[in-house]
């Protein structure tokens, strides 16, 4: 009886559930409700609700979704441990996870700026501190594989991919430690190599 | 209005003083159409038992499918996180030819290459002058960016420059300094 005596009324609640099922993105089993604009909604921004409502469900399911299918990768294996509702795990109390090897990250790179700077001053480098230059390089090189293996091969998802990747990058190390003392010790030196290819 | 407002009084005194009467007469009025129509729509409902092992398997397979999250092409280029992923790209280029050269010297003398610093010079130096420049800039480009961009995320890590405006102009900076010390490089060097 409220609603023939305030038409107004009627309109708000019509209002309120299309703008509900507009971002709804399932189609209610209820057929009335899926039918193409009613005569009482005249109102133009009612009506393209409506319109939106009568596509199929799968087109409106993809449209919320709003980017694109772009898989660079097919996906991972998937496991499952627990619940939703298990507590999250606390990693075991170590003092070497504290900010210390942040600190040496960043003395390494800090280092590495007269070492960068002295060979382009000085023309060249002696073979100590051209070792110790190969040897900043190499750890530097190290670290940053390292961080790139922790962000792209996570534990939780590649746990057997991570160790083998882990172990890998830590024989490359040694491999490319060896051979760069192997080239040290029988060449001219990095820098002075470099020197020389650049301007041969 | 009047009317409406006397019927809604006589029927809450009606409440008040007989709830059955009331209730009998809310379900006359509303009740008996639901139950037509719940009638008409009935769906029947099949179960299935099922083992841990197999509703696992279903949800696993259901993961599969489930839609991608956007990739970074969602994002409107800027200059932070361009520069920052750049400096990764750079250092890993440059780390990894590090690390296949490296490698390969320790191999060379079972394949018989010829690694050391003579060979390389000479055979680079009887590359055309193009190459040599093209070769040279390519190399000096990640060479140079990964320096001087290092040199603001060291800055960043003291806490310093870290605003946004200055992020963006510091990355300017640096991009116009790496095509300079490159060409320079490439060219003159």
């Amino acid at each position: 009886m409220a609603s023939i005596v305030r038409p107004a009324m009627l309109r708000q609640t019509c209002l309120a559930t299309a703008s509900k099922r507009t971002f709804s993105t399932k189609l209610s089993s209820f057929p009335a409700i899926n039918k193409p604009a009613a005569s009482v909604l005249s109102r133009p921004v009612v009506r393209s609700a409506f319109v939106r409502d009568a596509l199929p469900g799968a087109i409106r399911v993809a449209a919320f979704h709003a980017s694109g299918r772009q898989p660079i990768l097919p996906p991972l294996p998937q496991v499952i441990n627990g619940t939703a509702n298990d507590a999250a795990p606390v990693p075991p109390a170590n003092p070497s996870h504290g900010s210390y090897h942040w600190t040496f990250e960043r003395l390494i790179s800090a280092g590495l700026i007269p070492l960068t700077i002295a060979p382009f001053a000085a023309g060249s480098l002696n073979p100590t501190m051209d070792a110790i230059l190969c040897a900043t390089i190499l750890i530097h090189s190290h670290i940053g594989f390292e961080s790139i293996v922790i962000d792209y091969i996570p534990t939780k998802r590649l746990p057997k991919t991570r160790v083998l990747f882990w172990w890998g990058l830590r024989l490359a190390t040694v491999v490319v430690g060896v051979g760069l003392y192997e080239f040290e010790t029988n060449d001219v030196g990095v820098t002075e190599a470099i020197k020389r290819i650049w301007h041969a | 209005m009047l009317a409406q407002r006397a019927t809604q009084q006589s029927l809450r005194r009606l409440a008040a003083s007989n709830p059955s009467t009331a209730s009998r007469m809310v379900f006359k009025n509303f009740a008996a159409p639901l139950a037509v129509g719940s009638s008409m729509h009935t769906r029947p409902v099949t179960t299935q038992k099922m083992t841990p092992a197999d509703s696992y398997e279903i949800l696993v397979a259901q993961r599969k499918l489930r839609p991608v999250s956007p990739h970074l092409t969602i994002y409107q280029p800027q200059m932070p996180w361009i520069a920052s992923g750049l400096n990764r790209i750079t250092g890993s280029v440059l780390s990894g030819g590090f690390y296949v050269f490296g490698a390969a010297y320790l191999v060379s003398p079972l394949f018989g290459w010829h690694l050391d610093s003579a060979s390389m010079a000479a055979a680079f130096g009887s590359l055309p002058m193009a190459l040599k420049v093209a070769t040279k800039f390519v190399v000096a480009l990640p060479f140079t960016f990964h320096t001087m961009n290092g040199l603001r995320h060291l800055t960043w890590d003291l806490g310093k420059s870290f605003a946004n405006k200055t992020v963006i102009k510091t990355g300017w900076v640096v991009t116009g300094a790496t095509i300079a010390s490159s060409l320079y490089l490439a060219l003159l060097a």
